[in-house]
């Protein structure tokens, strides 16, 4: 599998079948009086067409292999849902701190001073965002 | 002599103290993110739109134009001092880098700032006269022109902005299912909610935008890991006046150009300045200069980049129906403002209209007298590393999307989408007509829907109505075109394999 072109139609598909199949599960209803199955059926519908074209184009054209680094991905990902879930269970301000200095392991170089110092700089913006625009940000306790 | 007394109307509006600073902050703080790498004006809008929730409503619109155009502007300056391509400003690393290269970057900055300044000038003057005629036209559609309308604006949009109209419509449809998401308004029916709560509303716009533009962007940006050198040179703005005389025809050109494929469905910033700088390579006085940094290549381009982005509102507030990427993500911030854009607008918020018209001409004043001349302040952003950037902007993500509802779970929705937005990235897939088939999903299954209703479940209303027929026409020769296209250059390319089955 490691054709570019091959698995972007295959994901699409994938997608068509996640929503088709899902649409199956609402009532369809009839043309003149479409139920909220109707539509969403009809456009994955659309989208499995275009992804099988593209399973097709694939074989015709040259084979592109695919990139795809995990890591970087999977670090932003780990870090947004840290800086939600502590905040939601501690405070926004452990879950600055968190999303700053995981987040940051996903860059070239590493820096326990500039992370704190991003930290303390984002805490204070956190701030003035609370206390100026008025915005409700759990930042000491919820 | 309406139009200046419409026009008169809409400067009362946009010339209180509020607004003008509204105007001021937007142009400025849109300038600053857009110069940012990696973030263009999706990626900007999508960021700052939460800042705008807690504004007046004709406040935050003014705002979120000038963040709009503030960014197109900051685009270009990234591209022309350090050859930072968005995929808005292509065309100004051209000639505009070339320029910085032979240490004219004063001269290309303040070629693009006033041919900026002269394209906005001429697409206000063309949008204050069409727009309000347009939507008179528009009154007369029906459904059904409007979802063959919609289905024309994929079409266009998928393939100028991808270039492959398969993977464009396909990501149409993918922003259209992503629409579907939530409580169908007709029968009241939840679906694809998987039983959670938060997605019974649907899954929200900033959600999905920041996802795929911001979140998606930045870990590309972090795989490619170049680190980039902050631009350093000197910057002498004032240009002499030969050389100030080269700007003009390029720019009122670039203007025309600008101003009339910005109203076009699927047209925009990024064509107009492609088209523009083309016809500057046949016409122009010095076209032989064109390429290794010419004035003119420049301002062209600039030029109608500017007059494309202003002019693209025209098809949004006079029929309702956004024609690109941004446009869709501004008529989903008009709708969270309780604006419905359409052919009613006009009628109903005339001060709204009028007050930004008026409002982007003082934001054309604002990137005039207040950007051009702070650029060089502007452009130490650059020194700030990419280390301290990313975290950042993350930490944006994260309190933009908290911010629309006040709620910490929203974040994991957006988590996802930019999960989903990589994934499309990697596979050259280009999230910007998603965006397009996310706003305009629940509309084109409103106006099927309806269509259907009012023909007693028959098809055949889509191709005898005038209007709906000709776009349907439309639609269909351009995909056949398409299909024979690739099976001729399939046939020219190599011999055919044998189809080996879908697997």
């Amino acid at each position: 599998m490691k054709d570019k072109n091959l698995l972007k139609g295959l994901f699409l598909i994938a997608i068509a079948l996640a929503f088709g199949l899902g649409a199956l599960k609402y009532p369809v209803g009839k043309l003149e009086r479409a139920g909220p199955g109707f539509f969403p059926l009809m456009v994955s519908g659309i989208l499995f067409l275009l992804g099988a074209a593209m399973v097709i184009r694939s074989r015709f054209t040259e084979r592109i292999p695919m990139e795809f680094t995990a890591k970087n991905i999977a670090i932003i990902m780990a870090s947004l849902i840290g800086f939600a879930v502590l905040s939601r269970y501690l405070n926004m301000i452990a879950g600055i701190t968190f999303l700053v200095f995981v987040s940051a392991s996903a860059g070239t170089s590493y820096s326990w001073v500039r992370n704190a110092l991003v930290a303390a700089v984002l805490i204070g913006i956190a701030f003035v965002f609370q206390k100026g625009l008025g915005l409700q940000l759990p930042l000491i306790s919820n | 002599m309406e139009i200046l007394h419409n026009l008169a109307f809409g400067f009362e509006h946009a010339l209180t103290m509020q607004n003008l600073m509204f105007c001021a902050i937007g142009c400025v703080v849109g300038t600053l993110v857009g110069l940012l790498p990696g973030l263009g004006p999706l990626a900007t809008i999508s960021l700052l739109l939460p800042l705008t929730f807690s504004i007046p409503t004709q406040g935050a619109l003014i705002m979120l134009a000038g963040i709009y155009y503030g960014a197109q502007y900051g685009d270009s300056v990234s591209a022309i001092t350090m050859k930072i391509p968005h995929a808005s400003s292509i065309v100004a690393c051209i000639d505009g880098y070339q320029m910085t290269l032979k240490g004219k970057t004063g001269l290309a900055l303040f070629t693009a700032g006033v041919s900026s300044f002269i394209g906005g000038t001429v697409a206000i003057i063309v949008l204050a006269a069409l727009a309000p005629a347009l939507g008179e036209v528009a009154l007369k559609f029906g459904p059904a022109d409007y979802t063959a309308l919609m289905l024309f604006g994929f079409v266009c949009v998928s393939f100028v902005t991808t270039g492959s109209l398969l993977d464009g419509l396909a990501m149409c449809m993918v922003g259209v299912l992503l629409g579907q998401i939530g409580t169908d308004i007709n029968s009241g029916v939840q679906r694809y909610t998987l039983g959670l709560p938060m997605l019974v509303d649907g899954v929200g716009l900033v959600s999905v935008a920041l996802g795929c533009f911001g979140i998606a962007e930045i870990t590309k940006n972090l795989d490619s890991r170049t680190e980039r050198t902050p631009f350093s040179g000197k910057i002498k703005l004032m240009p002499t006046w030969p050389e100030f005389k080269r700007i003009i025809p390029s720019a009122l050109r670039g203007s025309a150009v600008g101003s009339f494929l910005g109203i076009l469905p699927g047209g925009g910033p990024v064509i107009a300045q492609f088209a523009a700088y083309a016809i500057d390579r046949k016409v122009s006085k010095y076209r032989h200069e064109i390429g290794s940094g010419a004035i003119e290549g420049v301002a062209g381009q600039a030029a109608a980049d500017e007059a494309a982005a202003r002019t693209s509102f025209i098809p949004l507030m006079s029929i309702g129906i956004p024609e690109n990427a941004v446009m869709a993500l501004m008529m989903g911030a008009f709708i969270i403002k309780g604006i419905q854009p359409g052919p009613n607008m006009i009628a109903q918020h005339p001060d709204l209209f009028w007050g930004l018209v008026a409002s982007m001409w003082i934001g054309n004043c604002f990137l005039l007298i207040l950007n051009v001349p702070m650029v060089r302040y502007l452009l130490s952003v650059f020194k700030i590393p990419y280390a301290v950037l990313f975290p950042s902007i993350l930490f944006f993500c994260c309190v933009g999307t908290y911010s629309v509802n006040n709620s910490l779970e929203d974040i994991y929705i957006t988590t996802a989408f930019g999960l989903m937005g990589y994934i499309f990235v990697r596979l050259l897939l280009d999230p910007a007509p998603l965006m397009l088939g996310f706003i305009l999903g629940p509309m084109l299954e409103e106006n099927f829907r309806r269509s259907l209703l009012l023909s007693r479940g028959s098809f055949t209303v889509f191709v005898t109505r005038p209007i709906a027929g000709t776009l349907i026409g439309l639609i269909a020769i351009f995909m056949l075109w398409q299909l024979i296209v690739f099976v001729r250059d399939s046939r020219k390319g190599k011999p055919i394999e044998a189809p080996a089955p879908a697997t």
